[in-house]
């Protein structure tokens, strides 16, 4: 942006880094309940993958993980943002979906880590000794912030990544190419920004019925390309 | 000039399997297990499984290894990412392994299996092995794929079977052996385990300091 202020460029590259596919943080290996779905044949084409990429913005990050994101963002105190992390356990109920939030959360943190921030190490040291297990809301606040973003920053990348990850599955799955997923992300951006502007729910909740039996069901399905 | 990494590893030796699809790598793995508990190393596996949990399971079954220092880890269709552009869950997966097990002298790290041109990122594991066998052509060698010409120590396979195939064993050897430039290549049969215990020593030399 041509005489844009240093700090809007600043910020904006550094959105840009975080969000890159290429930032190793483990989210290729999770579907969250897309491949069971492809496999029980109730997502077939590139409309349902839309149809599951919008519920899970609409009914999942936009109602829970972005109220869990926010409200780690703006804790300092490691006590608080472990009772946090806790919080996000007790309210997620398929097995899958608690190991693939702690998992890419983990996974996220370790990679944060060579950046050399300490309050990820010290978060780091405390999934360590068990006393918190790394959520993916709660892991993307501690690491964001350390790595400078602005909460409202933070909520946009991390809308923007699971979208973009769920393009990524389902073109590794076969049910869109490359392209008709950038389409689908294209779409999808209008009502990210829309999401992202409207008031944050007082509690958090969570409503996707058929993408959670998927994932209760993978648990034992054979076929597993994803760890979700 | 390389560019600092705050954390850098400690704890465990890591070594990386790496090869293609059929080439031996699990039963590789099933040929070391026994040898390194001999030794007395404290060890633990991870393997990529590309679609099931069979490799895992079949080590965890195998009555070789406890099976809870076994552990799967999914690559999400993508064994060379899993092991190179993003290696963090099997870091994750690792250092779980290493704080349960604790201490723990050597993670052995089980790719998926893909094709020539997979590579271990050395974020990820301190030495690698790569797997081809005779079945899968005498000329791999000569098509220099990276995992052929980086890997510390390159594995021929099923050597048995090289007559049954129509590969010229010691011709492969050669090739191998020229494309790399004097590191090692050894040649085994991982069913029988002839050349498994010069693996061994290769690893015990090079990676944990030890004979």
């Amino acid at each position: 942006m041509p005489g844009a202020p240093m700090v809007e460029q600043d910020d904006l590259l550094l959105s840009l880094q975080m969000a890159d596919s290429a930032f190793p943080s483990g989210g290729f290996a999770f579907s969250w309940g897309l491949e069971t779905l492809k496999a029980d044949g109730h997502v077939c084409d590139g409309g349902g993958v839309y149809a599951f990429a919008h519920a899970q913005l609409r009914w999942r990050w936009a109602s829970s993980d972005r109220v869990f994101l926010r409200r780690a963002a703006d804790l300092e105190a490691l006590d608080a943002l472990v009772a946090l992390d806790r919080e996000v356990e007790a309210m997620t109920l398929a097995k899958e979906m608690r190991d693939g939030s702690c998992r890419s959360g983990r996974a996220l943190l370790r990679a944060h880590a060579a950046l050399g921030s300490r309050d990820v190490a010290q978060y780091r040291k405390a999934i360590a000794e068990g006393r918190a297990l790394g959520h993916l809301p709660v892991a993307q606040a501690v690491a964001w912030r350390a790595a400078g973003m602005t909460a409202d920053a933070m909520e946009a990348v991390s809308a923007y990544t699971l979208v973009a990850g769920i393009g990524q599955a389902a073109v590794r799955l076969a049910l869109m190419g490359p392209l008709e997923a950038q389409v689908m992300l294209t779409r999808l951006r209008p009502e990210i920004s829309r999401l992202l502007a409207q008031a944050l729910p007082d509690q958090p909740h969570a409503f996707v019925p058929m993408a959670e039996i998927a994932v209760m069901r993978h648990e034992t399905g054979d076929a597993r390309l994803f760890a979700n | 000039m390389s560019v600092p990494v705050a954390e850098t590893k400690t704890g465990a030796a890591r070594v990386g399997i790496g090869g293609p699809v059929g080439s031996g790598k699990t039963a590789l793995v099933e040929q070391l297990i026994p040898r390194f508990a001999k030794r007395r190393t404290r060890l633990a596996v991870i393997t990529n499984d590309l679609v099931t949990k069979e490799d895992a399971e079949r080590l965890q079954k195998s009555g070789l290894i406890d099976p809870e220092r076994v552990v799967a880890v999914e690559a999400g269709a993508c064994p060379h990412t899993v092991i190179r552009e993003d290696p963090t869950l099997n870091l994750d997966a690792a250092e779980m392994l290493e704080l349960r097990f604790a201490p723990l002298d050597l993670v052995l790290l089980e790719s998926g299996g893909d094709n020539l041109a997979s590579t271990f990122s050395l974020e990820l594991v301190d030495y690698w092995m790569f797997v081809i066998d005779v079945a899968g052509g005498g000329d791999i060698p000569r098509k220099r794929g990276p995992g052929v010409l980086q890997s510390d120590v390159l594995i021929i396979n099923k050597s048995d079977l090289a007559p049954h195939v129509g590969v010229d064993l010691e011709q492969m050897i050669r090739e191998a052996e020229a494309v790399r430039g004097g590191k090692p290549v050894v040649v085994t049969n991982c069913r029988t385990g002839e050349g498994i215990d010069r693996v061994v020593e290769y690893i015990a030399h090079d990676v944990l300091f030890d004979g």
